[in-house]
């Protein structure tokens, strides 16, 4: 509707739009690329895609909404569209596969962990992020969203495409598998947890 | 026991309704619940004890994910292969 309306950008402003808006989010955009990918090419070619691609389509960039959110939208779809498919690795966790079940209301609220807040306090960040890194791309990501990048969860839906329930379901689906996680490097490492008291 | 939550400090120990609790209150810790919500939070967290928990370990698993997860440089040479590439495409 507005992208019909709207005027196209001049060289100048183009140019404006990518330097002042786009390009101070590289640093996040090359973070979340290195989460999704673990490698230190494919996450500068997906950012490298993006960009490009930005830059291709900046007349649909409206002036005024969220560049980063915009940004990572087209990040996430190269990498669904264009990684997954080049690589032909199949994901640990097949999408549909996820959608279908978890998006069901069934989400297990009950789950009690007994991780405790004194021992994740002293966790090493290597030991966060592996925790993290361990969870299927489509947990990883909406935790990478919220909880690292600061999305509200409109963003996120839009980012990923999905609706804001999924997005609430989703994420507390992730943080559930992620404490889990978390539990058993606690345990690992000696950290106290309250199941060896 | 019920009469005295709040005066006391004492907190039920089993929440009614988990998932419906546990799900406002990581929509309070993300911020998208309107202000007004953290008078909600308050009074949940002062009465009940299974709601005080899991706030308390998601605020510090937030936490510990934003200042401790590893963060990757930018490679040097990207942002310039960046902008040759726009060149070319200009």
């Amino acid at each position: 509707m507005s992208e019909v309306q709207r005027k196209k950008y001049s060289d100048q402003e183009k140019n404006r739009i990518f330097d002042g808006e786009f390009m101070p989010h590289i640093d996040s955009m090359y973070n979340f690329g290195y989460r999704l990918t673990f490698d230190e090419d494919d996450a500068k070619d997906l950012v490298q895609d993006t960009y490009l691609k930005a830059y291709r389509f900046i007349n649909s960039f409206e002036q005024g909404t969220n560049a980063k959110a915009w940004l990572f939208r087209i990040l996430k779809n190269s990498f669904i569209n264009d990684y997954r498919k080049k690589s032909k690795q199949p994901a640990k966790v097949d999408y549909q596969e996820v959608e279908t079940y978890y998006n069901s209301d069934d989400v297990d609220y009950g789950i009690t962990s007994d991780l405790r807040v004194d021992s994740l306090k002293d966790m090493l960040g290597d030991e966060i992020s592996n925790a993290l890194n361990s969870l299927a791309v489509d947990f990883r990501t909406v935790i990478i969203l919220c909880d690292l990048e600061g999305f509200t969860y409109e963003e996120m839906a839009k980012i990923l495409d999905i609706p804001i329930g999924t997005v609430r379901s989703r994420l507390h689906r992730a943080r559930n598998l992620l404490k889990e996680k978390l539990r058993s490097y606690a345990q690992n490492m000696g950290y106290k947890t309250d199941e060896e008291e | 026991m019920e009469n005295n939550l709040e005066g006391t400090g004492e907190r039920k120990l089993q929440c009614d309704d988990v998932s419906k609790c546990f799900q406002l209150l990581e929509s309070i810790l993300d911020g998208n619940e309107s202000a007004d919500s953290q008078e909600v939070l308050k009074s949940k967290l002062a009465k009940c004890q299974p709601c005080f928990e899991h706030y308390h370990l998601e605020q510090a698993i937030k936490e510990v994910l934003r200042t401790k997860c590893t963060k990757h440089e930018v490679p040097s040479q990207l942002v310039e292969n960046i902008r040759q590439k726009i060149e070319e495409i200009k």
